[in-house]
């Protein structure tokens, strides 16, 4: 890591005789803004979460999709409307007549932002080579795919199975020339630093734990994006970063907590965005189909799982934990997209009524024969005690937790709370050593990676190995329906075979769902124009599917840009703009006037210079301290 | 032997010991402020103690909340007001009382007991078991006594008695080298050379004449160790360490910030146990140098 | 000071980094029997990956193989890799300790403001000043450090909106040299303050009792009954001879200090060892808390064979024990 190469400070500390040199970290120097004569017009991000590894082979956390949307386009890029397949690096398309094969035609002149050129072969080689080495977060789409490289311009994409989700080809396209190096062995190890790519920012410096920084890509083929950096600030507590939000360090925050997100709705200069992505939380409970593990028997009775879902108030849940942002909802939901989640008829909701909870687990058999307040296995011998993990991770795990618990006591069961990390929960739901977790998933726009996860071919038999199904469930009816649904190409009939495969799956009561969580987001208006929500009007403005916000940004007063709205929006830019030659069009307007100001504020002024004199305090208070210990010195030797 | 060769010397003991009690009684009268330590100990732990008799833990049990107000300030209805589930301030700190004190006594009385034997046989056998011991002792002496509690949390789970079982297990050193240091100058005394001649076993000379001799020093370190104890569990509770189903002070505050409590200015979450610790805290530590300073006279005038 | 005397002293400091070492490696081996399993939890791993990760560990061997392979790593400054993203411990480490010794040795100089008040309140035993200074160093000693940053953060930097609430500089902050050194000044100023009131307290007591030891001496007396000035006693006579136990407890103190900010780091989200500490434990990621764990320990033992060496050489007595 070279992050403290430039602009070193150098204090020399004694202490106690032990002297001490700390460097200072630095910042990063060198930014786009420099073009301009002015300081760089930086966007400031901030998030609880850091990315795991810039390295899209390896990374699985939501921070950094986020980074990789930016930094690399895809084939087919999503509109920030509606998620419909717009022109990306790819300007057409062409299907063949039996619909497995598509020949996409690249735009003219692209270049990686290093210039290198991007041709068709880097996009071959992505597709082909991420299907044989089964990278992670390319293989749902490419599995079945094979890409032939025809010129420098066309790519040939052939499907083994009829494949609904094309056109669409929304996986990163990486430079080939940079990633050919890692040899397979070694590729999910690579630290991904180089910073090449072809979105509209690539990645510049990541001080992990801190923040990472991310600069406008010039030969970005939507254009020169307004602002000059993307910084994206960590933080370990939600509140700080509100905190930060408000005082004006931050342009937005992303997963706001609940509490301070109803406080920030009513600020003036700030908006509220509760965008709706499709995540969900549930509550989970060991199905047991691997055959692996310990989870206990009671779980495989429908009626247990019924009554364990009759038992939770899923609307104090909402009200309370989630104070009522996002949505309420019975059933999960596998895509972005409104119209994949069906709705649950009446008599089917497994609403809440401890009454036909404790109905249902006498009827059952399990009944609490020694008097400790706790059910018992029909017959007597092993209590209703059932192991709870709880996410760590997750600002809403504690309470969570607490109402869950003190729920299913109330219908006399019990529950033993162990504390896990998202890495820990994962390997023991691998190894089915658990009865219930409460977690979640956020759906891509397509229904069928999520819809996969709960497949018999999902189910881990192997703890080495962790598959996707962690409700570790598995039904030939709901099989036969996702193949089904997986070819078939008339939308209208696969949206109802996806309907009756959420209604199966909810019936079946392994997963209850909790509710639909919010992606609370709030962002300043003081300083940048332009956010788009994807979807629009229900969407978040940040971490969204294809993040096309950043690109869109310009500072308030700088001229709108000609042709820097939704990429893809603009019919084909690339027969007008050289990629590289930004100064033609992609908003360059005139922005070296329009510095990202910090917000007049007495207060803060004042705070600078108390805590400037306070700084010095310490400074000279510390140097005193060292002479006087050295004259004293003197005097005695 | 007779029944009075039996009852004699056992009757001067309990005169002796009856007579040290009433000197220290009167010394400890004199000092106002350690007096006022120990009610403000016996204060905590009657509250702690009959806390489920003058209130329903059920009482702040989020699911029976829903119908509180959220974020309440303090007044005559929530002496402390509510946090964001409508929890009472007032109950989680009467509750963690509870725990905090617990936790402090029983690690506490742990580590002492560690420390008490360690310390004892290292200076009753010397040779060396006193090398090894001591050099045992070192090593857990110069390990950086937090990062290991948390490293050992970690590594454990969480639970109430892994906690203890902490704090015990990283804070006995420095009782081990003190009770070593009074054995050692015991063990020279005439009476124990006496006894052994007299053919005392080990355990008898341990038991009668050791043991009874450490007692009062182990007591008043007992009392000053209390206070880290419960320092250590609120700093471990805080970090996310504690046990998730039970509330400690240390908890309260890791839930007050996670409540963003400090940032939207609700000091009467996170001010309350905050006092609590430090009266507890200063409380222990004063009685204990008093009980220090009476039972040994040479460190009564620092 | 003797060849002995020196020799004994980091042969103790050796044996105990031995203890570290073996502690380290045999009580994370026992919660994680393999490394390798959580590693690359949800990557996707060949099996000559995995193979050769488990061979790196020595893993197939019997626990003593495993545990002088452990050796081997450590003695290259390998450390391992971290449980998020994969990187190398020694890296993770190397970039928080700037930002923890830049705000420990801070605070600690403030800290180190209790000794002057210490040796003023031993000089005069009894006074109104020994006794608010007392009280006052038993309140701070009272109060857990996080949660007197947690009053300061509501009250400075929210209420009063003086200090940011949060991080080492402003996000993304280009600036250089003067501006940028101010900037993160104004960052430390209130951790610094808050560690720095945590710690004061102890300073002053054992700085007070080192002086009312050193004037019972003799000499001291004498001095003072032949007339000289009391502050000239007390500067030129006084403050030196009690300054013995202050500097091994400072040096002793500095080892520990390092890991003793873990609360207020994560507190003000200061990215140094105390807020990775913390991070780790929610994790929990087990080769960071390893590395973290043997850092900080090597820290403190360093800290005490200074101490010890400082200790004879300012006390010619304790050069022959």
């Amino acid at each position: 890591m070279q992050h403290r190469s430039r602009g070193k400070g150098l204090w020399a500390i004694g202490v106690a005789g032990a002297a001490l040199v700390a460097s200072l970290a630095t910042a990063p120097a060198g930014t786009a803004g420099a073009q301009y004569g002015g300081p760089p017009i930086t966007l400031t991000v901030g998030l609880v979460q850091d990315i795991d590894t810039p390295n899209v082979t390896a990374g699985y956390l939501v921070s950094s999709y986020e980074l990789w949307n930016l930094q690399y386009a895809t084939l087919t890029d999503k509109a920030a409307d509606d998620f419909s397949t717009i022109p990306g690096l790819a300007e057409s398309w062409e299907a063949s007549d039996d619909g497995l094969t598509y020949t996409y035609t690249l735009r003219a002149g692209l270049t990686w932002s290093d210039n290198e050129p991007l041709t068709a072969d880097d996009v071959a080689w992505t597709i082909n080579t991420s299907r044989d080495q089964e990278w992670l977060n390319h293989y749902s789409v490419t599995q079945n795919l094979t890409a032939t490289a025809i010129d420098d311009v066309t790519v040939e994409i052939t499907s083994a199975v009829p494949d609904p989700k094309l056109p669409t080809m929304d996986v990163y396209i990486l430079p080939r020339h940079i990633w050919e190096a890692p040899s397979e062995g070694d590729i999910t190890t690579y630290e991904a630093l180089d910073g090449v790519g072809s979105g509209p920012f690539v990645l510049q410096e990541w001080k992990p734990g801190q923040e990472w920084v991310m600069t406008a890509n010039g030969t970005y083929w939507g254009g020169q994006p307004a602002i000059d950096q993307v910084v994206f600030r960590v933080y370990t507590e939600g509140s700080t970063m509100v905190a930060a939000l408000q005082d004006g360090e931050l342009d937005v925050a992303h997963l706001v907590p609940a509490e301070l997100f109803v406080q920030l709705q009513s600020e003036p200069g700030i908006v509220t965005v509760a965008g709706a992505p499709g995540g969900f939380s549930e509550l989970a409970m060991n199905g047991m189909a691997g055959g692996l593990g310990d989870g206990h028997p009671a779980l495989l009775d429908i009626n247990v799982r019924h009554a364990i879902a009759h038992a939770i108030d899923r609307d104090a849940l909402f009200d309370r934990v989630a104070l009522g942002i996002g949505q309420r909802e019975d059933t999960i939901g596998a895509s972005a997209d409104p119209v994949w989640t069906p709705e649950i008829p009446a008599d089917q909701q497994l609403n809440y009524d401890p009454v036909e909870a404790e109905r249902l687990l006498d009827a059952g058999g399990y009944l609490d024969t020694n008097g400790d307040g706790v059910r018992e296995m029909p017959g007597g011998g092993q209590p209703l005690r059932l192991r709870y993990a709880e996410r760590s991770e997750s600002s809403q795990g504690p309470p969570l937790r607490e109402f869950i618990t003190a729920f299913l006591a109330e219908v006399g069961i019990a529950t033993e709370v162990s504390v896990f990390d998202d890495t820990q929960l994962t390997d023991i739901i691998a190894r089915g050593e658990y009865d219930l977790f409460v977690w979640g998933w956020t759906p891509f726009v397509d229904p069928d990676p999520l819809l996969s996860y709960f497949t018999c071919d999902q189910v881990t038999t192997d703890p080495d190995n962790p598959l996707y199904n962690d409700a570790n469930w598995c039904s030939e009816e709901y099989d036969a329906l996702y193949t089904e649904q997986n070819q078939e190409l008339d939308r209208d009939r696969r949206i109802e075979l996806v309907h009756q495969m959420i209604t199966l799956f909810h019936n079946e009561a392994t997963y209850v769902v909790l509710y639909h969580d919010a992606d609370t987001q709030a962002y300043r208006t003081d300083r940048f124009e332009g956010w788009l929500q994807q979807p629009s009007g229900t969407g978040p403005v940040v971490f969204t599917n294809s993040s096309p916000t950043y690109a869109n940004l310009r500072p308030i007063g700088s001229e709108a840009p000609t042709d820097t709205t939704a990429p893809g929006d603009t019919a084909a830019p690339g027969d007008t703009t050289a990629p590289g030659d930004t100064t033609a069009s992609g908003g360059t307007a005139p922005v070296s006037t329009v510095a990202p100001a910090a917000p007049a504020d007495d207060d803060s002024s004042t705070g600078l210079i108390i805590g400037i004199l306070v700084g010095l305090l310490v400074v000279v208070g510390g140097v005193v301290l060292v002479l006087r210990s050295r004259s004293g010195r003197d005097d005695r030797e | 032997m007779s029944d009075l060769a039996q009852v004699s010397p056992r009757a001067f003991r309990w005169a002796r010991r009856r007579a040290s009690a009433a000197g220290f009684w009167r010394s400890l009268r004199r000092d106002k402020l350690a007096l006022t330590s120990l009610v403000v100990l016996v204060l905590f732990v009657v509250l702690a103690v009959v806390a489920p008799w003058v209130s329903n833990r059920a009482d702040f049990n989020v699911i029976n909340t829903g119908d509180n107000p959220v974020w309440a300030k303090p007044s005559g209805q929530y002496l402390l007001g509510t946090d964001n589930y409508g929890r009472s301030v007032a109950l989680q700190v009467l509750w963690g009382a509870r725990v905090s004190l617990f936790v402090g006594v029983a690690a506490t009385v742990l580590t002492i007991v560690l420390g008490t034997l360690v310390g004892i046989s290292a200076g009753f056998f010397g040779g060396w078991i006193d090398a090894v011991l001591m050099r045992i002792t070192d090593w857990f002496l110069v390990i950086p006594f937090l990062p290991f509690a948390i490293v050992l949390a970690s590594v454990l789970g969480r639970s109430l008695w892994n906690i203890v079982f902490v704090i015990g297990i990283t804070s006995w050193p420095s009782t081990a080298r003190l009770v070593r240091s009074q054995v050692l100058s015991l063990r020279e005394r005439l009476y124990v050379d006496r006894a052994r001649a007299l053919g005392g076993g080990r355990a008898h000379i341990i038991g009668r004449h050791i043991l009874p001799n450490v007692t009062p020093l182990v007591l008043a370190s007992t009392t000053l160790a209390v206070p880290i104890s419960i320092l250590t569990e609120t700093t471990l509770a805080f970090l996310g360490l504690g046990d998730p189903t039970d509330v400690s002070w240390g908890g309260i505050l890791d839930q007050a910030r996670t409540a963003a409590a400090v940032t939207t200015n609700r000091w009467w979450y996170y001010l309350p146990p905050g006092v609590a610790i430090i009266m507890v805290v200063l409380a222990f530590t004063i009685f204990g140098r008093a009980l220090e300073a009476i039972l040994d006279p040479r460190l009564r005038d620092r | 000071m003797s060849a002995r005397f020196l020799l004994r002293k980091v042969l103790g400091a050796i044996s105990t980094l031995a203890f570290v070492v073996t502690v380290n490696f045999f009580l994370f081996r026992v919660v994680n029997d393999d490394p390798t399993a959580t590693m690359y939890r949800g990557r996707n791993m060949k099996p000559e990956q995995i193979a050769s990760l488990r061979q790196k560990f020595n893993l197939d061997g019997s626990k003593w193989e495993q545990y002088l392979a452990y050796l081997r790593q450590l003695l290259r400054g390998d450390l391992g890799l971290s449980m998020k993203g994969s990187r190398e411990v020694s890296a993770v480490i190397g970039e928080a300790i700037w930002p923890t010794l830049l705000l420990v040795g801070c605070s600690t100089l403030l800290a180190m403001l209790g000794i002057t008040l210490g040796y003023r309140a031993g000089w005069r035993r009894g006074s109104g000043f020994d006794t608010s200074a007392t009280s006052f160093s038993m309140l701070t000693y009272a109060m857990p450090d996080f949660w007197i940053g947690m009053v300061a953060l509501g009250l400075f930097s929210v209420k009063l909106g003086w200090f940011p609430v949060s991080g080492l500089e402003d996000p993304g902050s280009a600036a250089t040299g003067i501006s940028q050194l101010l900037d993160q000044l104004h960052h430390m100023a209130l951790p610094a303050i808050v560690l720095a009131l945590a710690y004061v307290g102890e300073y002053m007591i054992v700085a007070r009792s080192a002086m009312i030891e050193t004037l019972s001496e003799d000499y001291l007396q004498l001095a003072r009954a032949k007339g000289l000035r009391d502050a000239e006693v007390r500067r030129r006579h006084a403050v030196p001879n009690a300054r013995l136990p202050v500097v091994s407890l400072s040096a002793i103190n500095f080892g520990f200090v390092v890991g003793g900010a873990i609360a207020v780091e994560s507190l003000f989200s200061w990215p140094g060892i105390g807020q990775l500490t913390s991070l780790a434990v929610k994790g929990p990621d087990f080769p960071v808390l390893q590395g973290l764990f043997l850092l900080l320990s090597a820290a403190v033992i360093l800290a005490n064979l200074v101490a010890d060496l400082l200790y004879s050489r300012l006390d010619p007595r304790a050069g022959g024990r």
